[in-house]
Formats: C-alpha cells, sequence, structure tokens
C-alpha cells in the first residue's frame, strides 16, 4: 500500500495530517522510490545498457573527480553531463533535476547560504547588506560547494537509479567484495521493503481507528511501543529466516549469485570515464594556475 | 548526521574510508565469533531495523518531532561490534538505493554513526546500568542517557570533521573548497542542535524501547559479552591524548574563556572583579603550555598528559578509599 491509498480528510476545512498519518505517506513515498529503481533500471536507455561493474567503478570515479574539481565552471559542466546522461538514459531530466536539488541540492544551498556572508568568510563586499553584506569570497565558496554536492549527487544517484539491486550485488561480488557483505546486503533489502510496509501498516491502521490526533506525550508513547515491536519482529524474523537456511542446508558458507560476464567492448565505457575524469582534473589544474 | 559528499575534502574522505577498513575487518572477525552461522541473517535485520527506525517521527516538543539514528539501541541488543556492521550496511544502503549520504563520505559516516555512537553509547550503558541483574529503572536512564552522550559525541566528531576542512583546503584568497564553517562554529553548530534536540529524541527513543521491551521481552536486554571493555576505553583515551595538538590549530580562545588581556583587547576594559580575581590563582601549567617547552604542539600533548595522569590518579585514589569503606563494614562483621 503506498501513500496514493491514503484517503483525505472529508468535509470542513482541510485538517493537519495527524503524526501516524504523516509517517506513513513518507514510508510510503520511500517504498515508492524503491519500486522506481527497478522500473527505471528496466528502461531502455544509455546507461541501463552498461555493464554493472563498471558502473561501480563509475560511481567512485565520477565522486572522486568532483571532489577534487576546484573551478565552478567544471562542476557546472559536470552537473550538465548528469542532466544529458539522464535524458540519453531514459529519465526525465526535470524529475532528475528535482530529484537531486529536492535533496542534497537544497540541503547545499541551505547550509551554505550563510557562509557567503562577510560574517563567516571575510573578503570584497560584493552587495552591500549591512552586517549581512555577501563577499566575493564567500559566494564564490558557496556555488562551488553547491554545485560539487550536484554533481556528486545527481551522477551516483543516477547509476545506481539505472541498475537494479540484483545487479548492483552482482557487480559488488564480481569486483572481489567478501560474499558474506553482499549476502547480508541482499538480505537487508528485502527486510527493509518488508520491515517498512509493517511500520506503514502500523501508523494507517492507527489512522484509520482515531478521531483525535492525541497528545505528544501519548504519540510518543505509541512510538516507542512500535519501536519495540519492530526490534522484537526483526529479531524473530531473523531465527526464522536463519531456521529457513539450516533446513535448507546451510552450513556457513555463503555463496552469491554466479558472476555475469558481459561483451568485453562494455569497458569502453569506463575508459571513456576515465578519459573524462583525467581531462576535468587537468584542465582544472590550469585554470587554477 | 549523513554526511553527503562533496563536504569533506579528499584529505580527510581518503584518511576515512582507509582507516574504515581494518575497523570493519575487526568488527567482522568479531561477529563471526560471537554469532558463527547466524551473523548474516541478524546483520541483515540488524541493519534493516537500524534503517527502519529512522522512519518513525517521534513527537518532542510542541509539534516539533525528530528521528533517532538508534545505533546505541542496537548496541544494546546486539553488542558494539554487531551494531557496527549493522548500521554500516543500513549507510551503504541509504547511499547506494536513496542517495542519502555520499560514496566518497561512507568512511566518514560508517566511523560518525556506526563506530562512534555504538562504542560510546554501549560502554557508557555499561557503566550505568551495571550488571546484568539491574531493575529496568536503572537499565531505562542508563540507555537514555548513553544514547544521549553517544549522538552529542558523534555530532562533535562531525562538527570536527567540518572544521577542518577550511584550514586544509582553500584557494589563495581565502576561499574554503569544501564545508566553510571553521571549527569555531562547525562544532558548535553541530553539538547545540544535538543538545537541544536531537539528543532528546535518541533518548526518549532509546530509553521507551529499552522499558517496552524491559516489560515484555526482558531476555533481549541481557548484557551482551565484551571483549575486554576496559581495554578498548583505555586505547580510546590514548588516542584522544594523542589528538590533543590538533587543538591548537583552532584560532582564538574558547568563547568565555577569555583572559584580562584578551577582554581588554576586545572591549576596551576590563570588569574591576575579574581583573581583581584575576590574580589570585596563579596555574603551574598556565594556558596548557610547560613553561620548559618552546614547541607549541609539543607542549600542548605534555599537559593532556600531566592532566590525564593527574585525574586518572586522583579518580582511582577516591576509587580505592571507596572500596576500603565499603569493605570495612563486612570484615568487621566476619571479625
Amino acid at each position: 500500500m503506498c501513500d496514493a491509498d491514503i484517503a483525505p480528510i472529508a468535509g470542513g476545512r482541510k485538517a493537519a495530517p495527524s503524526l501516524a498519518r504523516r509517517t506513513a505517506e513518507a514510508i510510503g513515498r520511500h517504498i515508492g522510490e524503491v519500486l522506481d529503481n527497478e522500473e527505471v533500471a528496466a528502461r531502455p536507455g544509455l546507461l541501463q545498457r552498461i555493464d554493472p561493474r563498471v558502473k561501480v567503478l563509475s560511481i567512485v570515479l565520477f565522486s572522486v573527480t568532483a571532489s577534487l574539481l576546484r573551478s565552478p565552471w567544471l562542476l557546472l559542466a559536470m552537473v550538465l553531463a548528469a542532466l544529458g546522461l539522464a535524458a540519453a538514459s531514459a529519465v526525465h531530466p526535470a524529475s532528475f533535476a528535482r530529484k537531486v536539488w529536492g535533496s542534497a541540492g537544497l540541503l547545499a544551498v541551505l547550509l551554505a547560504a550563510p557562509a557567503m556572508t562577510q560574517l563567516i568568510t571575510p573578503g570584497p563586499v560584493l552587495v552591500r547588506l549591512g552586517p549581512l553584506s555577501l563577499t566575493t569570497t564567500g559566494v564564490l565558496g558557496a556555488v562551488t560547494l553547491v554545485l560539487r554536492v550536484v554533481a556528486s549527487a545527481g551522477i551516483a544517484l543516477l547509476i545506481v537509479w539505472t541498475m537494479r539491486w540484483t545487479d548492483l550485488l552482482r557487480a559488488l561480488s564480481s569486483l572481489k567484495v567478501p560474499d558474506v557483505v553482499v549476502a547480508t546486503l541482499a538480505m537487508t533489502q528485502k527486510q527493509i521493503v518488508s520491515l517498512m510496509r509493517t511500520v506503514q501498516q502500523m501508523h494507517l491502521a492507527r489512522e484509520s481507528r482515531t478521531l483525535d490526533v492525541g497528545t505528544t506525550a501519548e504519540n510518543r508513547k505509541w512510538v516507542v511501543g512500535r519501536m519495540a515491536f519492530v526490534v522484537q519482529k526483526s529479531i524473530k524474523t531473523a531465527d526464522d529466516v536463519y531456521d529457513a537456511m539450516l533446513s535448507r542446508g546451510f552450513t556457513g558458507a555463503v555463496r552469491t549469485i554466479s558472476r555475469e560476464r558481459r561483451p568485453g567492448g562494455q569497458w569502453a565505457w569506463l575508459i571513456a570515464a576515465i578519459v573524462t575524469c583525467g581531462a576535468f582534473v587537468a584542465v582544472d589544474r590550469l585554470v587554477a594556475r | 548526521m549523513h554526511i553527503p559528499d562533496g563536504y569533506l575534502g579528499p584529505q580527510t574522505y581518503v584518511v576515512l574510508d582507509v582507516a574504515i577498513v581494518p575497523l570493519w575487518a575487526i568488527a567482522a572477525s568479531k561477529v563471526k565469533r560471537t554469532l558463527k552461522a547466524k551473523q548474516v541473517p541478524l546483520m541483515a535485520l540488524g541493519a534493516a531495523f537500524s534503517f527502519v527506525i529512522m522512519m518513525f517521527n517521534i513527537p518532542v516538543l510542541g509539534g516539533s518531532t525528530g528521528h533517532a539514528v538508534g545505533a546505541t539501541l542496537i548496541a544494546i541488543l546486539l553488542g558494539p561490534w554487531a551494531a557496527a556492521i549493522s548500521v554500516s550496511i543500513a549507510i551503504v544502503v541509504q547511499a547506494l538505493m536513496f542517495g542519502d549520504g555520499g560514496i566518497t563520505a561512507l568512511g566518514a559516516n560508517a566511523f560518525n554513526m556506526a563506530f562512534v555512537i555504538p562504542f560510546v553509547g554501549y560502554y557508557l550503558y555499561r557503566l550505568l546500568a551495571g550488571g546484568s541483574g539491574a531493575r529496568l529503572g536503572r537499565r531505562m536512564v542508563a540507555s537514555g542517557v548513553a544514547a544521549y552522550v553517544a549522538i552529542v559525541v558523534s555530532a562533535i566528531v562531525t562538527g570536527f570533521e567540518f572544521g577542518l576542512q577550511p584550514l586544509l583546503a582553500h584557494t589563495a584568497s581565502g576561499q574554503p573548497l569544501y564545508a566553510p564553517y571553521p571549527l569555531k562554529i562547525a562544532v558548535p553548530a553541530m553539538a547545540i542542535q544535538h543538545l537541544l534536540f536531537f539528543g532528546w529524541v535518541e533518548a526518549f527513543a532509546t530509553m521507551g524501547v529499552v522499558a517496552a521491551l524491559g516489560r515484555s521481552d526482558s531476555v533481549l536486554l541481557e548484557m551482551k559479552p565484551a571483549a575486554r571493555p576496559l581495554r578498548w576505553l583505555w586505547a580510546a583515551f590514548a588516542l584522544l591524548v594523542m589528538l590533543t595538538p590538533i587543538g591548537v590549530l583552532a584560532p582564538g580562545t574558547a568563547w568565555g574563556e577569555w583572559s584580562a588581556r584578551e577582554l581588554r583587547r576586545t572591549f576596551g576594559f576590563v570588569p574591576a572583579g575579574l581583573d581583581r580575581m584575576g590574580n589570585v590563582w596563579r596555574a603551574a601549567v598556565p594556558h596548557y603550555a610547560p613553561a620548559f617547552i618552546k614547541n607549541p604542539l609539543v607542549g600542548y600533548l605534555v599537559a593532556a598528559i600531566l592532566g590525564s595522569v593527574l585525574v586518572v590518579g586522583i579518580t582511582w585514589g577516591i576509587a580505592k578509599l571507596l572500596a576500603h569503606r565499603d569493605r570495612t563494614p563486612e570484615s568487621k562483621a566476619g571479625a
């Protein structure tokens, strides 16, 4: 059940949503994101065709490159490149931009804004606003930070978005990440979705059975009680899963899904990515001089 | 508290990414030894629980809500090493699946949330709750205090990582390249929001869940075996002492700890009472700088060692005295 299933309160002035309703809606959005990932990864597009192992290495490569760049212009070029890649991978640039700017971008803007003022970053004044005058040094620093955060988050999110979770696990396994870690990650993802559904249903059940929004203390007591229930359910499920594993002959050795081999041409993307990132860093160093 | 990519420079994230690998290896080997084959489902469920607990909006004051990290709670339930792995996996899933927290910052996020919180929280809980036979009330208070302190310590560590950035990476004109706030802003900003708000959310959540479990399923609260906790506490203590010279990097004086000279320079006068009382006591090692050492970094380190030895010595002496007093009535009764 997703957030769309929750009916609005009928009649009169629209009441503020209760805590249970808000939480259920937020969890619904998270479950929706997990399902969206699978749907986007199934679309025909540029990034969807690339080997997951190459994509995992690319995330690291692009994130490190973004952290090394100092020129805001080159960071802006990375942001625009991410938008171009989104369009080529059947991801609508507007929804992609909304997702990146709505989370990492917005947080970076809020965090960087005070650093533009004379109070935090001294330097030549750009806009006079009394004690809160904006300085050139501060504005440049804030713009660089925001662009760096958006460029890193955008490319990482786009690559993850266009990759099935199972493909990601297979890639990690191929890249010699220990099998026990891959198996735990695989099980974690399934349990997260299952527990999120349980928690959402708890909140929806409360919402549908109460008329009053309740006091802060009552709500806190209820929420904490549900958290304790989730602890008990988690530990009981772990026992059940372990029993099920034993009954199927589990002896402690973890084997993950077979390692997939894809055509060697896939690595052309990685070489192109390395060359592009190298060029970005080289140009950045030249500009810095 | 999840640090996205872009806030930490390579000098910081590379160090933390490299440092976290052996910590994960140690944690994995400890967990394998204690949980055996059951580790995979228990770690997965621990990670899933760690992820989902952040979804609960906990009402605090005046209609505001916040979410708990739950790392202290997981450490109380599974032990600190298992909690370190579980919370780390939750952080990896959050970064890879939801873009919450950065890829280059994985090491920093895992260190701050998956190691600092479980270890500080767990050992503080053990210290305050006493043995397994402790009453539920004491355990509740212990868990709340431990969760509160652990998240505040983690916030201060995060603030410290942010605050180091302008010192480590800036252009010739002073423009910071990563997180822009210096230590004197980043550390108090992180500490204050956790002292005033998020710490309470964490404390309420942990205390409440411990209370609920204590009433319905107290087996879950049995103390987990900890490998020589004191050894780890001493190691952490020694590490902190060795790191003290970093404090010299911070410019200015701590807020409210100004000397008469600094007050005169800042405000143009010194309050008469402060001027009169300021010279009543002459410290043996003023400004944490022993007179016989010229290098300020070495001086700061020596002052830290001297102070630590004094504090530990006095505490040890008091503890011995109290233990002697506790034994005396029994020995009298025995006689």
